[in-house]
This record gives C-alpha cells, structure tokens and sequence, in this order.
C-alpha cells in the first residue's frame, strides 16, 4: 500500500489533519485502532466552547460528526481495527489487523496518537472500582453503566472538574475531590464544583483503599488529619501524558517538558521531528486543549503539504502565521503555560539543530 | 507508602521490589526490568512507566526528567504469532479443534 500522508490515530488530531491533506488531493491514510473514528471525543459530552474558526461551540460528540462530515467526501482511506506495530528496515510502517500484516509506503507520516491517563500509586490502587476518570466518563456516557454509587475523585483539573459533575448528573454521590497541593490555582475550577454542593480538599491524599474483591474503603489524610469514607469507585484525574510508542520505534528524539506532559517528541516550527518525514500533532506533540489539538494538526498537515511541494512557501508562510496565532488564543484561553512551554520547547530543538527560526516566529517569541 | 503496594499490576511488582532493584544498582526503567520482569506484562509498561521512573527519581534524588522510559521494541501492540508471519487465519480455538479432530482419527 502507498500514500503520500499515513496518519497514525483516527481521534480529533488525525481527522483535523487528514482534512487539511485530503482537501488538497492528496492521498492520505488514517490508521486507527478501534472500531470507529474519533477518539476520546466518542464519550465527550461537554460543550468545548474554545474550538478554531471553522467550527461552532459544540458537543465533543458533535464535534466528532462534524470532523467525520467533513472528511467523508474527500479522498480518505479509513483503516479501522488497524494498529501501527512497528517500522520497516526501509523505512515503510508496519501494520497489522485480526488477520495479517502489511506495510504502508508513506511519504510523510503524521503521529496524532494522543495521550494516556497517568495513574497515581496508593495501597489498593489495583483493587476492581479504581478506575481513572476517563473509564469513568467511558462507563456513563458510552456504554450506559453506572461505575458506582459513592464516588471519590482524585486530583483537580478542568477534566476532572467536569467529569465529576457529569458523573454526578447521573446520580452518583460524590464524597469529594482531593488535590494533593496545598492550594488551587484556579479558583474558578473549585468553585464551580462547590456550586454543585461538591466538596473539595486541597493538600490531601489517599492513605489506602482497601474492600474484599472491590474497593469498599478509603482512608483520606488531609493534612494529617485522617478520614475513613465508605465509598466503591475511586476516580483517578492525575493527567495525561503523550502516547510516543509510534514515535520512538521512528527514531523521533526526545525533550522533557513538565507543562507538556513529561516526555515529548521534540519538534520545529513546522511540527516535523527529528525523522524527516515524521510531523506529530495534538496531544502527542504535548498535552494541550481540544482547540489546541485541532490547530497543531492544521499546522503539521500544513508543513507536510509543503513538504511535499503541494503548497507554495508564500501560501504556507501566511497560514502558518495564521494559525500560529490561532494555536496562541486557543492556548492562552486555557492556560497560557503551555503555549509559553510549547514555544521554549521548539527554540531549544532549532538551537540544538542550530537552525534559525522562521522570522514570523519572532513576534510569536516576543509575545512570550 | 506500604511497601507491598503493587506498581506493575501486569508481572504483580510491588514497591519493595522495585526499591530492591534501585539498591542493587539500578537507575533507569530498563534495568528495573531485567531484574523484576516489570513492565514486561501484556501492557508492556504503559501504565507503569511513570509510576516506576517517580520511585526511581524519589530513590535516587534527581528528577524524573532525568530517567528515561523503557525502550520499545516491536510488535508495538499485543499481535499474534500467526498475524506476524504472514498466516491468513490464526484462531486458536480452530486449532484446538483441529488437533481434536486430528487425534479422532480426522485425517
């Protein structure tokens, strides 16, 4: 099989991406390991109200019909139930199904495989009714199952926040969210729990979970002070860090970035990493917003186009700028951090490569 | 932290055992592995890794960005044998029938 794009992972970065290759005639591949496209948005609810131009304040399921709307008229190859499984010696990507394997000649490759939920390590961790709060929202909004009746979550982040309200929509009684910082920067984030009757406890942390085949019991230690709750789900809401399997079996080199997620690829201006014919995007490229997901793979389809000599430099030069700027409304909208980490993340790789940036990133730097 | 408490729930390692590897010398997610088999389960350390470079950066008082994670190695995701060597069909239940048939007399 040949193709001009292979995108690696059919969630909102992949679809966004193969929009922008496909519209322009180019053959593009999307590979994606479960049974339908969309990603994490398959059980997203929420509205997302911070989303590019090109797309109205909706629903992440909506969003998911919106993206797969779009992308179904163009020239588009869907795998579904296909997995990347590693690299050929000459270069080609090898893929495989239930019933055999093949490789893919691509001449560039865009990895938008997303992020995992990161756990957290107490005594009991493993018991059954520990789960984070991505299998939770999972449960509810996907396979219409009830994950428990009193619930305790752990960490607070915009996720998080709105995953517990979610949960307690459907009737779950929730015992509290605990952080185990001593204090919360956004306060906005507490008290829209707070509004909802839920309680929050900051500087707090889970002592052990224990029950007889499933969790019954936890004991809470806010501050020293101890707490015993009856509860049979605990959610984890510890973050998420980029999926770079993909990446690393591809040579891609590495940076750390903590506001990014950990480790992550490192990357130019362009999006492309250190293996000439690979571009990274969404969450993989660092953990960022759904915005900020959209744009990254606007901006990495855009480079590959260039790349492979189907946009011109001017017309790459003026969208780039474009969704540059775009990409830096999104972020700072959520939280300006991580376009500031994204930024120092790309300078350093230029400086290590010793390759100047593009002059349009100057404004973008003294912006920072 | 009870020192019982399981970090790789794959290969069942708890934080002793990982701890005891770090006083045996170790000092990345690669060695941890070839001395406790962690990480080496059917999730391959996707939801370990972090868990083990934090004891191993908390053991050895650096930061995590400094342990690296565990070096991949192909097949990326759980394949069958038969799948990666080109076979159309590879279902294990058919051929456990088969050697069933083939013992009856079934040739």
């Amino acid at each position: 099989m040949k193709t001009d794009v292979l995108i690696i992972g059919g969630g909102p970065a992949g679809l966004n991406a193969a929009i922008e290759t496909a519209s322009r005639g180019i053959k593009t591949i999307i590979i994606e390991e479960s049974y339908a496209l969309g990603g994490q948005l398959k059980q997203q609810t929420q509205f997302f109200n911070n989303l590019p131009k090109q797309f109205d304040r909706q629903r992440g399921i909506h969003l998911m019909r919106t993206l797969i709307d779009r992308l179904s008229p163009l020239p588009v190859t869907c795998l579904l139930k296909h997995k990347m499984i590693g690299v050929y010696k000459d270069g080609r990507i090898g893929i495989a199904n239930d019933t055999e394997t093949f490789p893919i000649d691509a001449k560039k490759v865009i990895v938008t495989t997303g992020a995992a939920e990161e756990t957290d390590l107490f005594p009991g961790w493993t018991l059954p009714g520990v789960m984070t709060v991505g299998a939770a929202q999972i449960l509810i909004n996907r396979e219409r199952v009830l994950p428990g009746k009193n619930a305790l979550i752990v960490g607070l982040n915009s996720f998080s926040a709105e995953v517990t309200k979610q949960l307690k929509a459907c009737g779950i009684n929730i015992l509290g969210v605990i952080d185990k910082n001593v204090s919360v920067n956004d306060k906005k984030l507490v008290d829209g729990l707070e509004d909802k009757k839920i309680r929050v406890m900051v500087n707090t942390v889970i002592e052990r979970a224990t029950g007889a085949g499933e969790v019954e019991k936890v004991t809470i230690n806010n501050d020293g002070k101890k707490e015993d709750l009856d509860i049979d789900l605990i959610c984890i809401g510890k973050g998420l860090s980029p999926i770079l399997e993909p990446l690393e079996i591809l040579d891609c080199e590495f940076g750390f970035q903590a506001k990014l997620g950990g480790l992550v690829p490192k990357y130019y201006s362009t999006l492309g990493t250190s293996n000439p014919s690979v571009y990274v995007a969404g969450n993989a490229a660092g953990i960022t917003c759904l915005g900020g997901i959209l744009v990254t793979a606007e901006i990495a389809a855009l480079n590959a186009l260039k790349a492979l000599g189907v946009l011109n430099d001017n017309e790459a030069k003026i969208s780039s700028s474009f969704l540059w700027d775009e990409l830096r409304s999104m972020e700072s909208e959520e939280s300006i951090e991580t376009f500031i980490a994204r930024v120092a993340h790309i300078k350093e790789f230029h400086e290590e490569c010793e390759l100047p940036l593009p002059a349009s990133f100057h404004a973008i730097l003294e912006g920072c | 932290m009870d020192k019982s408490t399981i970090v790789c729930r794959c290969e069942e390692i708890n934080v002793d055992e990982i701890e005891g590897a770090i006083r045996m010398g170790a000092s990345t997610f690669d060695d941890i592995k070839r001395l406790t088999r962690c990480g080496m389960g059917p999730c391959q350390s996707k939801i370990c890794m972090n868990l083990v470079r934090e004891l191993i950066a908390n053991n050895l008082g650096v930061s995590i960005s400094e342990i690296p994670p565990p070096r991949m190695r192909m097949p990326l995701k759980i394949t069958r044998l038969g799948i990666l060597a080109g076979k159309t069909s590879s279902s294990n239940v058919v051929s456990v029938f088969d050697e069933a048939s083939l013992e009856a007399g079934e040739r």
